[in-house]
């Protein structure tokens, strides 16, 4: 062999030792990490805080030793609020980046597509969204599926019993007669229909509305038949975008029922700077003053706008941060990623949550793991949020009647 | 002449059964022709500048709500840092949306003027996504509204009680179908603009600027459309798709009032809020207020269909 083919061989060698070092380096280094996969829809300001407060927990906890003394490692993706993206990016999690527990999502629509996905890798999940008892027909059977949020028929039952509770505590307020204002869509409507079942020993009567969201915004003649009914009680079931017209509105006719109470998935975020939102109830599993009653829910506040310099303005922030804290606290109980002992530390799950109560999984009507149960009334009081029921978190007694002012 | 006389007959009917039309409203359902007046006038305010480039560069501006939706983003991040009411921004975004608008035409539009129809179509499609997009990266998908509290001032007539602010949008939709008007009648712009929207060649031939005058009233547009989102945010909340669907209205109140005719763009933008709002006050009936303005749409056009093939 020739000095110049000595050389060239020397060289393949050397390459390939570094190849081997580096291969093993990586290997080293991607076992050392337990990978999250959350997927998230990023454009919408719930999925936007979700990821933030998802990415807050694991630099809390990665500061803190990490668990089972490895770092936690968050791959977020987004789904852009469509199911077919959803679909992928659970296969992209699972297959490229390998996750081992997948977290986080919100719209129902969107989970019923992922879950085929799901199903496909069998890999332990905790879901914070997808409140529709759709997607727990869906996930029947599922042993290593846990989800947070409550069902819709959980959300509707602990409104009844909130409200009964209000109606006992304050005698003052009286409610048997609510005319419900919904929007035309699949949401609006599945909620008035859930909401006649729910409060059937009410006078119900609803009429639908188009979202600004929609194309829509002028409500005024379904505030005027509202006004015609006279009703106790006013609900409108919408988006954020009609929140504050919606009042605007109701001002211009001189609409001020009892109880004037919107039921968005999120408030704007000015719309406690509107005189207009005092005395407006709303449904919730969070408001900022929580952090008046639960440390957590105070150290969740600090450190997230400490870090990203903005509010939490929706509960799938503290939602969020829950999400990733039960996952690492579970792991750190199973000593294990091994997933059938992950699913027992999960099932074991005690966890006092930034939204004020202590989560756990039970099961629900159809699944074995369902986590909180109950929404949370609240009312804006001074341009804030306050708690009025349950009584346990309450951070305010209610305002009554609503004055429109 | 006989057609003449039968066309004003035809008029004067017409005014007359609307006249009728309007006083048993009034007496009838007072507040669907209030609230359809006001509905009506804002219709009619957003379609003025898409009709003007239709009727002029000849292009369906399908981007024309997104200029409207940031316009109104303009309008409410100039009130967030500097205290301005948003009726007060519409002056600087008459300015910035006309710079924005001379950008588009100059990056976009002038090099799709040649195109097939469908190309053109798709080249501001493409110009609305990213204007929507642009929206949703910056601002998020959460709406954004300035509390103002003369937006829900009322008016009081006998036992109606009504909105008055919401009447801007109907004197609004008026003043600009008058100052248009004159701008495209007394001035050497709109005179110009007139000429090339009839006959481009012909008005090249005589020595006008084709490219210059597009430029122009594609930047009035814009710069109109945007002050409009500024005035469109009193009433309003703005979120990135908040705009998209007054393109689709707006498209079809130029194509129920004929390309080019802008005082029918205005009556049209009333009637059809009328229309609206006279459905929606009947309640349990609303979902039929959008089937109302399409089938007026479509009967306007079959029977424009119908009257041209008789003649």
């Amino acid at each position: 062999m020739s000095l110049k083919g000595k050389r060239m061989g020397l060289r393949v060698w050397a390459l390939a030792i570094l190849v081997v070092v580096g291969v093993g380096l990586f290997v080293a280094a991607d076992e050392g990490t337990i990978k999250l996969g959350a997927i998230l829809p990023l454009g919408d300001i719930t999925g936007a805080q979700a990821s933030k407060a998802m990415q807050l927990a694991v630099a809390e906890i990665n500061a803190a030793g990490g668990v089972l003394g490895r770092q936690l490692e968050l791959f977020i993706v987004d789904d852009e609020s469509k199911p077919d993206k959803g679909a992928a990016a659970v296969d992209l999690l699972a297959t490229v980046d390998n996750v081992d527990v997948f977290i986080g999502g919100m719209s129902s629509g969107v989970h019923l597509g992922e879950l085929p996905a799901l199903k496909k890798y069998e890999k332990v999940t905790v879901w914070i969204g997808a409140a529709s008892s759709l997607v727990e027909q869906a996930a029947v059977g599922l042993d290593w599926y846990f989800h947070i949020h409550p069902w819709d028929y959980l959300q509707g039952a602990s409104y009844v019993q909130g409200w009964a509770d209000l109606q006992t505590q304050y005698p003052l307020i009286k409610i048997s007669k609510v005319f419900w204002a919904y929007e035309d869509g699949a949401f609006g409507t599945s909620s008035f229909q859930g909401s006649l079942v729910a409060f059937s020993n009410w006078l119900n009567s609803g009429e639908p509305f188009k979202s600004a969201l929609l194309g829509g915004g002028d409500y005024r003649s379904v505030l005027r038949h509202a006004m015609d009914y006279d009703p106790d009680m006013f609900v409108w079931v919408g988006y954020a975008a009609d929140a504050l017209p919606m009042m605007e509105q109701a001002a211009e006719i001189g609409f001020t029922p009892p109880l004037f109470v919107g039921s968005p998935p999120g408030w704007p975020a000015d719309f406690g700077t509107s005189p207009l939102a005092e005395g407006v109830i709303s449904y919730g599993m969070w408001a900022p003053s929580i952090k008046d009653v639960s440390p957590v829910s105070q150290h969740f506040w600090d450190a997230y706008i400490a870090k990203f310099s903005e509010q939490p303005a929706t509960y799938f922030a503290p939602l969020g941060y829950t999400n990733v804290y039960v996952v690492a606290e579970a792991i750190q109980r199973a000593g294990t990623l091994e997933k059938q002992a992950l699913i027992t530390a999960l099932e074991a799950t005690n966890y006092a949550s930034p939204l004020g109560e202590t989560l756990t999984f039970t099961p629900s009507k159809l699944i074995a793991h369902q986590g909180f149960r109950n929404q949370k009334i609240l009312q804006w009081q001074d341009g804030q949020q306050q708690v009025i029921w349950p009584f346990a978190y309450a951070t305010a007694l209610p305002r009554y009647p609503f004055t429109g002012k | 002449m006989r057609l003449l006389r039968r066309l004003r007959r035809g008029q004067v009917l017409l005014l007359l059964v609307s006249l009728g039309v309007l006083v048993l409203m009034m007496l009838w359902k007072p507040y669907a022709l209030i609230e359809g007046l006001q509905r009506g006038g804002l219709y009619a305010l957003i379609a003025l500048p898409m009709a003007l480039i239709l009727g002029v560069v000849g292009i369906i501006n399908l981007a024309h709500g997104e200029f409207m939706m940031l316009g109104a983003y303009f309008a409410y991040w100039l009130g967030v840092y500097t205290g301005l009411d948003p009726l007060v921004a519409m002056i600087p975004a008459l300015v910035a949306f006309a710079l924005l608008g001379a950008a588009t035409y100059l990056l976009t539009i002038r090099r799709a003027l040649k195109a097939p129809e469908l190309n053109q179509l798709l080249l501001t499609f493409g110009v609305a996504m990213v204007g929507a997009e642009f929206a949703n990266l910056m601002w998020t998908s959460q709406p954004l509204k300035p509390h103002l509290s003369y937006v829900y001032s009322s008016m009081t007539l006998g036992k109606l009680r009504f909105g008055a602010y919401a009447f801007v949008y109907t004197v609004s939709a008026i003043v600009l179908l008058v100052l248009l008007s004159l701008f495209l009648r007394r001035t050497r712009l709109g005179r110009a603009a007139l000429a090339v929207g009839q006959n481009p060649r012909g008005a090249k031939l005589v020595g006008i600027d084709i490219n210059r005058t597009y430029l122009a009233i594609f930047s009035l547009s814009i710069a109109l459309v945007g002050a409009i989102g500024a005035m469109f945010l009193t009433r309003n909340s703005v979120f990135p798709s908040a705009g998209s669907p007054y393109t689709m209205k707006s498209f079809c109140l130029i194509a129920l009032a004929g390309i080019g005719n802008l005082p029918s763009v205005v009556w049209g933008g009333f009637g059809l809020g009328i229309a609206e709002a006279l459905v929606l006050s009947f309640r349990g009936y609303g979902g039929w207020a959008d089937v109302v303005f399409f089938a007026v749409l479509v009967a306007v056009i079959l029977g424009r269909s119908y009257r041209r093939q008789t003649a």
